[in-house]
């Protein structure tokens, strides 16, 4: 047997067909390497928008323009028409629904006014209609500060970005009235460069900072939750933080379910305002939709928010997540028949029935909740002193406190009925041991008649018996709506004009 | 061994063949990385948005209830055994990989008739207990028209990736594609040069 160098020798020949051989697979293997890089850059140009405005770009109709369907679909956020047993996109006066909830605001700006919100759309208009933001002019301030606007706005990054966050905030509402005219949008969610989704408000990334949590490490699917959960979850106002500042906090130091919160709000001797009945140092709840999500089922098997408040839909040839986001009751197959495979009556009677059994419990402990703030008050009249009334007003806080979590957040007793039956019995439980205290008290003053019940059978009657005078209240509104707000409209559009040369 | 040692070349050539060794080895290297190889070894669903015309399958199995409990190999490579399993993974790979690379993917693309077969099996192998129902069992004259000659899918048309599947069909669906072919460590390098 020769070896190569042998046969090559005698046929030189053979020595060049190896080389061409050799020359053409790796020219080949070249063309491939290249033609893969090729197909993984189209990826990237494909997939990637031809975005040309800034990443703070407010508009949302600049947005719109590329891209059209999901703009389309988010404009529907408009729509006021749909109605199911409790909730829907309509404007539902809560106090006139529930007159009881006047009195345990008392002393606080919701008892003037609070309502089941409107649509994204709405965002803007609705916060400067709510009673609660006042009626500033030019001699008046708004009683909020700046940062009620956190959650309104794609101007709210923007502004942020520019003037940095603590001094976002300070300031009283009035002040950013021309600055902040776009309703919640595109750029609260996404990210203008990649449209992957992206967390716009800091104090998110603060909360889970507080909590030992990197956002940086979420999942893809975790985040098509958090995109929400920069606004719709419990939230307060700490002083503490940047000197004259009402800094905006998620109180998620200790966690997130409510006995967590409870005791960070406990630990820092916080309270939102005092009762003006009981004198209780109240905590009042707002919307914390996510963390009582957090405790459900549909978060424990993985489902996010957009699963079924953003369902996939198709539209002639293309599919795309529906940004009609919306009560998935109006939307049934879209959103709850992807995995159940149940007829659309029966899965809506499903939510009915769970909304209607904890609804129920709910009433009961806000009757006892009026009874509290009504007894309290007799004690204080009949001359209780403090120490007497300590642990009864941190009953009444803590009673409260549970009720307003299940009321605040409007989906609640769906996303986690278990957990909101739990709050509840909980509440009730409290409210009753505080009227024990409180029988016990007002017998000690010498009273054993029961203290009678308030006539507020309607909004009108229960805000008169707290002492709101709601006729000046609605004029000044009035006038702001009138006068005030057309005008910031219309300078805030003019700045748009030039801030943003076409 | 003798066939090898009559490869190896004389004393003087092995330094340069070594070296054109090596460069025909790292060639082959760099196309085995750039197209995520040892992936495809595994049951990630990512995997299969290595090539991009798959982001519609990907987008709409990630909106289905299949989500939670399957991923594509559950359903697109047959479970009957091991070997099997990888004989049919790799032919079929093969096939898509050969197209994409020649660029001959159609517009829409259907599946074949294996394909279809192992689909269908495995539609079986999970939701059994749906065919074995005993109020199923009995044996009309036409078990054959309705029972044995259709697929799953004949009734269960949207299940799971619906039925709009053109290349075109999901343009801002967020897919885990592969990036740039550019590791991160190499970019931030590049920038902090250009910076300098």
């Amino acid at each position: 047997m020769k070896s190569i160098q042998e046969i090559l020798k005698g046929k030189p020949w053979l020595g060049w067909i190896i080389f061409a051989v050799t020359v053409i697979i790796v020219f080949f293997l070249g063309m491939l390497a290249s033609s893969i890089i090729e197909r993984r850059a189209e990826a990237i140009f494909a997939y990637t928008p031809a975005v040309t405005f800034p990443p703070d770009e407010p508009r949302n109709e600049v947005w719109g323009e590329l891209f059209p369907r999901e703009y389309n679909s988010y404009m529907k956020t408009s729509e006021t028409d749909f109605k199911s047993k409790y909730n829907g996109s309509a404007m539902v006066d809560m106090l006139e629904e529930s007159p009881r909830m006047a009195v345990l605001w008392a002393g606080y700006s919701f008892s003037k006014d609070y309502n089941q919100g409107r649509g994204h759309y709405y965002s803007i208009e609705d916060i400067q209609k709510t009673l609660r933001t006042g009626a500033p002019d030019e001699s008046v301030p708004s009683p909020q500060p700046n940062t009620c606007w956190t959650c309104k706005s794609p101007d709210v990054p923007r502004l942020m970005n520019k003037s940095g966050i603590a001094e976002f905030f300070r300031g009283t509402w009035d002040t950013k009235g021309t600055e902040i005219i776009n309703h919640i949008g595109c750029a609260d969610c996404h990210d203008s460069k990649t449209m992957n989704l992206r967390i716009s408000r800091p104090t998110l990334l603060e909360a889970f900072e507080a909590m030992g949590r990197d956002i940086e490490e979420v999942s893809h699917q975790e985040m098509r939750s958090l995109v929400c959960a920069q606004c719709h979850v419990e939230y307060y106002f700490n002083k503490e933080i940047a000197e004259g500042v009402d800094y905006l906090v998620f109180p998620w130091k200790n966690g997130t379910t409510i006995e967590d919160m409870e005791s960070y709000y406990d630990e820092l001797g916080f309270s939102d305002w005092t009762h003006a009945m009981s004198r209780a140092p109240m905590l009042k709840a707002q919307h914390p939709d996510y963390e009582i999500y957090l405790t459900g089922v549909h978060a424990q098997r993985g489902v996010s928010c957009a699963d079924c408040h953003m369902p996939f839909i198709s539209e002639g040839g293309q599919k795309f997540t529906d940004h009609h986001i919306q009560s998935p009751l109006n939307n049934v197959a879209n959103s709850c028949q992807v995995c159940h495979r149940e007829e659309t009556q029966e899965l809506i009677e499903d939510v009915y029935s769970r909304q209607d059994k904890l609804l129920e419990n709910r009433n009961i402990l806000e009757t006892l909740l009026v009874r509290c703030h009504v007894e309290a008050k007799a004690a204080w009249d009949r001359g209780a002193d403090e120490r007497q009334m300590k642990d009864i007003l941190n009953g009444i806080r803590r009673a409260q406190w549970r009720w307003d979590f299940t009321a605040a957040g409007h989906g609640n007793s769906f996303h986690s009925p278990v957990e909101t039956g739990r709050i509840i019995t909980g509440g009730i439980a409290i409210a009753q041991e505080a009227r024990v205290q409180l029988a016990r008290l007002l017998s000690s003053q010498g009273y054993f008649e029961e203290i009678p019940y308030p006539d507020i059978s309607t909004k009108a009657k229960a805000q008169e018996y707290i002492g709101l005078d709601m006729e000046k209240i609605n004029k000044e509104k009035g006038l702001f709506l009138e006068n005030v707000v057309p005008r910031w409209m219309g300078q805030g559009r003019e700045r748009e004009k030039r801030e943003y040369v076409e | 061994m003798r066939f090898i040692s009559k490869l190896i070349p004389p004393e003087r050539w092995r330094f340069p063949v070594i070296v054109l060794m090596g460069i025909f080895t790292g060639l082959a290297v760099f196309a085995l990385d750039i197209s995520n190889a040892p992936s495809y070894l595994g049951d990630k669903p990512e995997t299969c948005v290595n090539c991009h015309i798959m982001a519609p399958q990907y987008a709409t199995w990630y909106h289905s209830s299949h989500r939670e409990i399957t991923h594509c190999n559950d359903c697109h490579v047959p479970h009957n055994n091991i070997f099997n399993k990888y004989y049919f993974k790799a032919k079929d790979g093969l096939r898509h990989a050969t197209i994409f690379t020649l660029r001959r993917e159609p517009q829409v693309i259907f599946i074949k008739d294996e394909g279809r077969d192992v689909v269908h099996n495995n539609c079986i192998r999970c939701h059994e207990e749906l065919l074995t129902d005993s109020r199923l069992l009995a044996r009309g004259r036409d078990i054959h028209e309705f029972r044995m000659d259709r697929e799953c899918w004949d009734c269960h048309r949207e299940t799971p990736h619906g039925t709009v599947n053109s290349l075109s069909s999901v343009p801002h669906a967020r897919v885990p594609l592969p990036g740039s072919v550019v590791p991160l460590w190499l970019k931030d390098m590049v920038s902090k040069s250009k910076k300098q």
